[in-house]
């Protein structure tokens, strides 16, 4: 960098607005690349410093930063979304119409949030296939594990709730079928089955109950469950790559 | 007079009675006082990097195919015409197709109340620190998981195909009670098949986290039958067809 950029780029940075917001220097150095990850809300979710096996692509694949990317995804098109979408027997289905054919862009962010739905499915199984492969779930990182589960779980609950809200024949007899699942638990089944469905059969207390859970309820769940299971990642010491870098090194500590 | 440990133990003592000392005064990068050396990197600026990559090439692929594939959307519901088939979304198509080889009971509540808690008791089980953060824990760790793959693969497909020509269910309807026919039976043939790759695992002395990459990869092996079977090949009337050859038109994934 040249005297003069330098210059004003600290005149930039040293300045109290810069500093109001940020409380650190340019990034260039040791010290403000730390306070960078340390004083930023959601760059603290991250380490200061990984290993660079654990940024190795063979390892993790990404799938977990890809995962979160797709629920944010969900998240602004599912907003937009709910400008036109109305929960109601009678009117979702001419809202979905409209919103295929008459909202600008509409069909185009329906598209993505159907398919970015799936997508996160897959990507989240496939997560969980890496952790369990890799071993990423022994110990110090066994709760991590048991909250990736509930996403997991969330993810599945999320998309199932989803699922009715065009109120189309393909929505109706796919939650028809799933839920019938439900209702074969002994004992508690036909009960779970109707608290879920707000009555015996798919109707207007199940669109109200399944529109609720899919656009409130889960989703602030999987923020705050999203949000643990990351700050874990940081706690349990970074990605389980990093632990074998360490045993490593202290069988043999002169090696690099 | 000189010292004459090693240059190693003097910077990271393994056995010391001091409780203090100066190692040296130096100008470094790292804030890891006490550790060895490392092959870490600072997070910032290469893990954000990395991250606005995955969330431009995550973007860009939704947005082309959000461009190309229309979401379905069929007719408005309507209770009294059922769908045929009526299918469960893709997700839990598998255990859609698990129902039609048992009782409901075993199918839709048993099996997979085992699943979950299956992973989440996992790392309560497996809690050896050993194979962590490497791909399959070890050589054999991964010869494990190719031969249980090979072996799921031949098994499931063929325990469907031949329940499905031979069903239990019709077999054994005037000779044994329905919880026999449909619930004993199937439980005892899945244990089985679960039972003969443990049974020749026990010859090769495994260890937890062996006996767990066997018993989880039949879990994935089979889900991904499953849900292919009942995705793919099953078609009006939920029955067997070659995807190429649905009746009516029927084209599995119009209902995605
Ligand atoms: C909404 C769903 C999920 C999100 C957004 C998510 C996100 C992440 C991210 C960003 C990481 C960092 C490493 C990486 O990118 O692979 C991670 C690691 C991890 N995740 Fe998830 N995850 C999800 C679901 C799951 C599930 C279903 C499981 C397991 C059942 C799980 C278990 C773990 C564990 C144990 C680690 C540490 C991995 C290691 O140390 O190598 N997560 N997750």
């Amino acid at each position: 960098m040249t005297v003069q950029s330098k210059s004003r780029l600290s005149f930039l940075t040293e300045s109290r607005v810069w500093r109001s917001f940020f409380r650190h220097g340019w990034p260039d150095n040791p010290l403000d690349r730390s306070l960078t990850m340390t004083s930023n809300v959601f760059f603290h979710l991250h380490p200061v410093k990984v290993s660079r096996k654990s940024l190795r692509w063979s390892y993790s694949f990404g799938l977990g930063v890809i995962s979160a990317i797709l629920f944010a995804v969900l998240v602004i098109t599912g907003v937009i979304l709910m400008f036109y979408y109305v929960p109601s027997i009678e009117r979702a289905y001419p809202a979905m119409k409209e919103i295929q054919l008459s909202v600008p862009l509409g069909e185009f962010t329906r598209n993505m949030h159907r398919w970015s739905a799936h997508a996160m499915v897959l990507v989240v199984i496939l997560h969980m296939v890496r952790v369990f492969y890799t071993g990423a779930y022994k110990p110090p990182r066994e709760f991590n594990w048991v909250v990736g589960v509930s996403l997991l779980l969330m993810t599945l609950g999320a998309s199932f709730t989803g699922y009715l809200l065009p109120w189309d024949q393909l929505s109706y007899w796919a939650i028809t079928v799933g839920t019938n699942i439900a209702g074969y638990a002994p004992v508690a089944g036909p009960a779970m089955r109707e608290m879920l469905l707000g009555g015996a059969d798919v109707g207007q207390n199940a669109l109200i109950r399944f529109y609720t859970l899919h656009i409130a309820v889960v989703p602030l769940i999987m923020i705050v469950a999203i949000s643990i299971h990351l700050w874990r990642v940081r706690k349990d010491g970074g990605l389980a790559a990093n632990d074998v870098a360490a045993s490593n090194r202290a069988a043999n500590p002169k090696a690099k | 007079m000189p010292d004459q440990s090693p240059v190693t133990d003097e910077i990271f003592p393994q056995h010391t009675n001091k409780t203090y000392a100066l190692v040296e005064l130096m100008h470094g990068e790292s804030p890891l006082v006490g550790k060895g050396p490392d092959d870490t990197v600072f997070s910032f600026p290469v893990v954000l990097l990395w991250e606005i990559v995955l969330l431009l090439g995550v973007t860009l692929v939704i947005f082309l195919f959000s461009l190309f594939k229309q979401a379905p959307l069929e007719a408005i519901a309507n209770p009294l015409i059922t769908t045929d088939p009526a299918k469960a979304p893709w997700y839990f198509i598998g255990l859609q197709e698990l129902l039609e080889h048992m009782h409901p009971l075993l199918a839709g509540i048993l099996i997979p109340t085992i699943l979950v808690l299956f992973l989440v008791a996992l790392p309560y089980i497996d809690h050896a620190r050993e194979g962590a953060g490497v791909w399959f824990s070890s050589a054999r760790g991964k010869r494990i998981v190719a031969l249980t793959a090979l072996y799921t693969v031949i098994v499931m497909p063929a325990y469907i195909l031949f329940d499905n020509a031979f069903s239990l269910r019709e077999l054994l309807r005037n000779s044994a009670p329905q919880w026999v026919a449909q619930g004993l039976l199937p439980a005892l043939i899945i244990l089985v098949i679960n039972v003969i790759p443990l049974l020749v695992l026990w010859r090769w002395k495994p260890s937890t986290r062996e006996v767990m990459l066997t018993l989880f990869t039949i879990l994935l092996v089979s889900a991904v039958v499953f849900t292919l079977s009942g995705f793919l090949f099953r078609g009006p009337g939920f029955k067997m067809y070659l995807p190429w050859q649905m009746p009516n038109g029927y084209n599995p994934f119009d209902g995605l």
